[in-house]
């Protein structure tokens, strides 16, 4: 395990040593390049398009299967996706472009779009899963989660 | 992370070991289940102890499910390991299978050697030289009772101070606080005693308590019901989240009609409940309500800091010039109602004046408050305050002008009504009083002050951490290092002597050249662990059974899970373990008077001490469980589950325990006339001290708490997501002001006065307005304490922690962590 995850997520630093990390996980594993980390058995799945984004300020999608409700969107000239289901109870978060954040309905909670999924504030114990995406010309392909989904024991469930 | 998990949660199996856990947390207490599991086994997606099906995508809000907060492994006594699973119950009735971002991270909290609880203190320690050593029980209890021997023998008791939880929930409870109170009052006899968030001993609430009106006199189902939710000095959607969430929401959004229709008067109106804030800041809460309920029906009063007084007193002119009040009831259950209204006449144009509210403002909150309904009803109000006006100004008249109004309007006793403390913590409390009694509120020790001009000869922090949650807190850490060095110096002159003699080094350190012997107690190292002399190492919550209860007065019994890290133990069995070497140095001597003042600790568990205590005493000590508290027994709580049993407890009915859903239904009141009594409440001016510094700095100062801190973030500061949300305390700056001082959120900034200075981080939010700051409360690495007067208020030795003034100066930016953090406003 790294010692910091390319994704820079808290719960992720920190961890050298603990050596259960990846018995645990067999979907996770850092490849030993900081900068690209393979997630096992998540398929890659072409998502939208690079450029409807620019024009639309976000997509819609699913990832990685059809029940689980996603958005990519651009912060600072990056494309970033996460899960829209909220890490407290499961809502559907909204998309605030203004503010470049998810505000959930059901108890208020916020996640930063600009920094990993923060929660700025609200009643989740997790950020809000960041889906991994890499662009390859107009594509876009999710590749990998980072954090467990709601609702879910696995993100790659059955 | 406690768990090595990213994107799989481990599942208990069917068959695995299931507890009854109350939240650690708040004061709501939600209930939680805990699943425990040998490790290596392990449930299937399809069948598990859940009994959920996890091919399956759980639904939103109903849903059964973990976060990776809501996992652990840890070892236990026996050397194996298991995992541990902690998730809201959904059959609790205060939250409803709901969590908070406390709560929810309670199985993070766990001790796990691989993870950021892997500082847990362990075993007892001494100082040894250079730092503090582990040792055996025997040998730091040996020691400790020695010193305190040679103090109580010599000096008297009461140069044995402590600083000590008084309450419920984590690093308190009915059995801890008994053990406590049971060691300091009962056996040493000591007066010099302190609560932990404040410098002397004594009730946050007397003035409630002297009108006869106990603090926690409602039920969170009947905030369901009310009218108006009137709420000053709170914040509950980041301090009481699931009452507001799971309770209020309702209410505010009207969910809770067809239950108002049922238990209101026949025609009486029944509609979704309107809300009141009365705070300076723009919070999370008043935001959140608009959201729930409308922009009509949520009534923010931006009040000027201090003047609640006077905002309550015009609420009582203009109601009752209205006559709106409770005329039957006021003639009937009331006494002292025309000198006090007398006193507090206030008319609307002077309250705006002085609170900076738009008269009609107030007039609104009367009429929210008291004008009859539709139906000609009289509407159903709860009142509601905490530290906001608890800390502020002058805590008795604070208190004491909010209860005037909910007495004025019967909002105490009826269907939907109460007028209650939100609460920090949840309440824990019995104790013996010491043989002479306490002295009365206005003569209370202030120990910390004491303390910090050099007096006492022993100090036992225990639970709490006095340089975070003090008065003047800078001032009070210089004084306990440097005494704490000359008894360090002592020692380390004697290492390798035996305990008597370096007990008797230490002591002399303290009697003759100003040292002061430190006992810590406590769950993890602070930075007061490095005053320390002698170390005890505590459970907590989860790793013992524990009994507290919430702000409706629901006792549960919390049960223990896990086994407590290395050779730590619940504080009640700490206690016994000082009070039985005490007794046994007596004995030694043959002093059986001695020896007997430090009996009835022979406990073998927690339980022991809940039975001498919470059960065992009745009405003989002053408990929050009353005569009746002795119908409690564990099977029974046990048996009540995460619903428990609200005090006092009326019977036991068919193996139920059967409890009290609010107070005052009777009109009784706790005074000697059993009638509720108003009090002249004057508007109080600036203290002094404050004053000065308003006077010499720039900025009003406030504090408070932040929705992912608790405490004196002894856990939270550890655990991943609020340790990297807030890194350090944030100081809340206007963009005006931020702009005139050319800071910009993320940069370190310093605010500083005559009573010492704290770092922060700027974040620049409308939440403040201009001229006021706002920074968060509890921080070890930045305590805003340290920027507090010494003033308290005369009557109640309660302090001002809410108002202070200081200057600001920008520091400059560390990028990590103005790069870790969310600056986004939160409102
Ligand atoms: S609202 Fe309070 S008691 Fe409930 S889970 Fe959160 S911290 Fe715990
Ligand atoms: S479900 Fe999103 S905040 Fe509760």
């Amino acid at each position: 395990m790294k010692e910091e995850s390319t994704t820079r997520r808290g719960f992720l630093k920190g961890m050298a040593g603990m050596t259960a990390a990846v018995a645990a996980s067999p979907a996770l594993m850092a490849s030993g390049n900081p900068e690209k980390e393979n997630f096992y058995g998540y398929d890659e799945k072409v998502v939208g398009l690079a450029s409807k984004i620019k024009s639309a300020g976000s997509i819609d999608f699913n990832y990685p299967d059809n029940d689980s409700p996603c958005k990519a969107v651009m912060v600072n000239g990056q494309i970033k996706a996460y899960s829209l289901l909220c890490t407290h109870k499961g809502c559907p978060i909204v998309y605030n472009a203004d503010k470049r954040a998810f505000r959930c309905p059901c108890h208020f909670s916020e996640f930063d779009a600009e920094l990993d999924g923060q929660m700025i504030i609200g009643q989740a114990t997790e950020n809000i899963p960041e889906i991994l995406v890499r662009v390859d010309g107009d594509k876009i392909i999710a590749y990998g989660v980072n954090g467990l989904i709601y609702g879910r024991e696995s993100n790659l469930k059955g | 992370m406690p768990f090595s998990i990213n994107d799989k949660l481990p599942l208990p199996p069917v068959g695995a070991e299931k507890k009854n856990v109350t939240c650690e947390f708040c004061i709501v207490g939600c209930g939680y289940t805990a699943y425990k599991w040998p490790k290596g086994t392990s449930g299937t997606p399809k069948r598990n102890a859940l009994g959920v099906d996890f091919t399956q995508q759980q639904p939103a809000l109903s849903g059964v499910w973990a976060s990776e907060q809501m996992v652990n492994t840890v070892r236990d006594r026996d050397g194996k390991e298991y995992n541990v699973m902690v998730i809201p119950d959904a059959n609790c009735v205060v939250n409803q299978g709901q969590n908070s971002a406390r709560g929810g991270a309670m199985a993070a909290t766990l001790y796990n050697k691989s993870s950021f609880t892997r500082d847990r203190l362990l075993d007892p320690q001494v100082y040894a030289g250079n730092n503090l050593a582990r040792t055996t029980w025997e040998d730091a209890r040996d020691l400790t009772a020695r010193v305190l021997k040679k103090i109580i023998d010599d000096d008297g008791p009461d140069q044995v101070a402590f600083k000590a939880f008084d309450h419920g929930g984590g690093g308190g409870g009915y059995e801890n606080t008994w053990g406590t109170g049971k060691l300091f009052f009962k056996a040493i006899q000591t007066r010099s005693a302190a609560i932990h968030n404040r410098p002397a001993y004594n009730s946050e609430v007397h003035a409630t308590r002297e009108m006869g009106i106990g603090e926690l006199n409602t039920g969170y189902y009947d905030t369901e019901l009310s009218d108006t939710l009137f709420v000053i000095g709170a914040n509950p959607y980041e301090t009481q989240t699931n009452l507001y969430l799971m309770h209020w929401a309702k209410n505010l959004q009207g969910a809770t009609v067809a239950a108002k229709k049922k238990e209101f008067e026949k025609g009486e109106t029944a509609e979704a409940a309107r809300i009141i804030f009365v705070d300076p800041r723009r919070t999370v809460s008043v935001v959140n309500a608009i959201d729930l309920a409308g922009k009509e029906r949520v009534l923010h009063l931006r009040i000027k800091p201090g003047t609640d007084v006077t905002l309550m007193n015009a609420l009582f002119t203009y109601i009752l010039e209205q006559g709106w009040e409770a005329k039957d009831f006021i003639r009937k259950h009331t006494e002292n109602f025309e000198k006090t209204a007398k006193a507090n006449k206030t008319s609307l144009s002077d309250a705006a004046k002085i609170t900076g509210l738009k008269a009609e403002e107030i007039k609104k909150a009367a009429e929210w408050m008291a004008k009859p309904k539709k139906s000609g009803h009289r509407p159903r109000t709860a009142i509601f305050y905490e530290k906001g006006v608890i800390w502020g100004i002058k805590n008795y008249e604070n208190i004491a002008s909010i209860v005037n109004v909910a007495i004025l309007t019967q909002s105490v006793g009826r269907v939907g009504t109460g007028v209650c403390r939100l609460g920090g913590h949840q309440e824990g409390y019995v104790r013996p009083a010491p043989p002479k009694g306490m002295p009365g509120r206005q003569n209370l020790v202030v120990v910390d002050a004491e303390a910090a001009q050099g007096n006492y000869l022993a100090f036992f922090a225990w639970g709490c951490n006095p340089f975070v949650d003090s008065i003047m807190g800078e001032r009070l850490a210089t004084s306990f290092k440097r005494r704490s060095d000359i008894v360090k110096s002592a020692m380390s002159r004697n290492i390798g002597a035996d305990n008597e003699t370096m007990a008797d080094a230490i002591y002399r350190a303290c009697k003759y050249d100003g040292g002061l012997f430190f006992i810590d107690v406590d769950i993890y190292p602070t930075f007061k662990s490095e005053v320390a002399h002698v170390s005890f190492p505590a459970a907590t919550t989860m790793e013992m059974n524990l009994t507290s209860m919430n702000g409706e007065r629901r006792v549960r019994l919390s049960e223990k899970v896990v086994d407590a890290p290395g050779t730590s133990k619940p504080d009640c069995l700490i206690a016994a373990e000082i009070a039985n070497a005490l007794k046994a140095l007596y004995e030694k001597e043959g002093n059986k008077e001695m020896a007997k003042r430090f009996e009835g600790f022979d406990w073998k568990s927690e339980e022991d001490a809940f039975k001498d205590g919470f059960a065992g005493q009745g009405a003989k000590m002053d408990s929050q469980g009353g005569p009746t508290g002795t119908l409690a027994t564990y099977d029974l709580l046990r048996a009540n589950g995460n619903n428990g049993v609200q005090n006092p407890i009326v019977k036991v009915s068919n193996g139920k325990l059967v409890g009290t859903r609010r107070l005052y239904t009777d009109n009784k009141f706790g005074t000697k006339s059993g009638k509720a009594m108003f009090q002249p409440t004057p508007q109080p001016p600036i203290p002094k001290q404050v004053a000065n510094q308003m006077k010499k700095y720039e900025f009003w100062v406030t504090s408070g708490r932040l929705n992912e801190v608790w405490q004196s973030n002894y856990h939270t500061s550890r655990l991943p997501m609020p340790s990297t949300r807030w890194p350090i305390a944030p100081v809340q700056i206007n963009p005006a002001d931020a702009k005139a001082k050319g800071i910009r959120s993320g940069d370190l900034v310093m605010l500083y006065n005559d009573y010492g200075s704290v770092r922060g981080v700027a974040y620049v939010t409308e939440e403040t307005r201009k001229g006021e700051l706002f920074m968060a409360f509890g921080f070890p690495n930045s305590p805003v304490n340290n920027i507090v007067t010494d003033f308290v208020d005369p009557d109640t030795k309660i302090p001002f922690y809410k108002g202070t003034a200081a200057s600001l100066r920008k520091i400059g930016r560390v990028e990590d962590i103005a790069d870790s953090m969310s600056f986004k406003n939160r409102v």
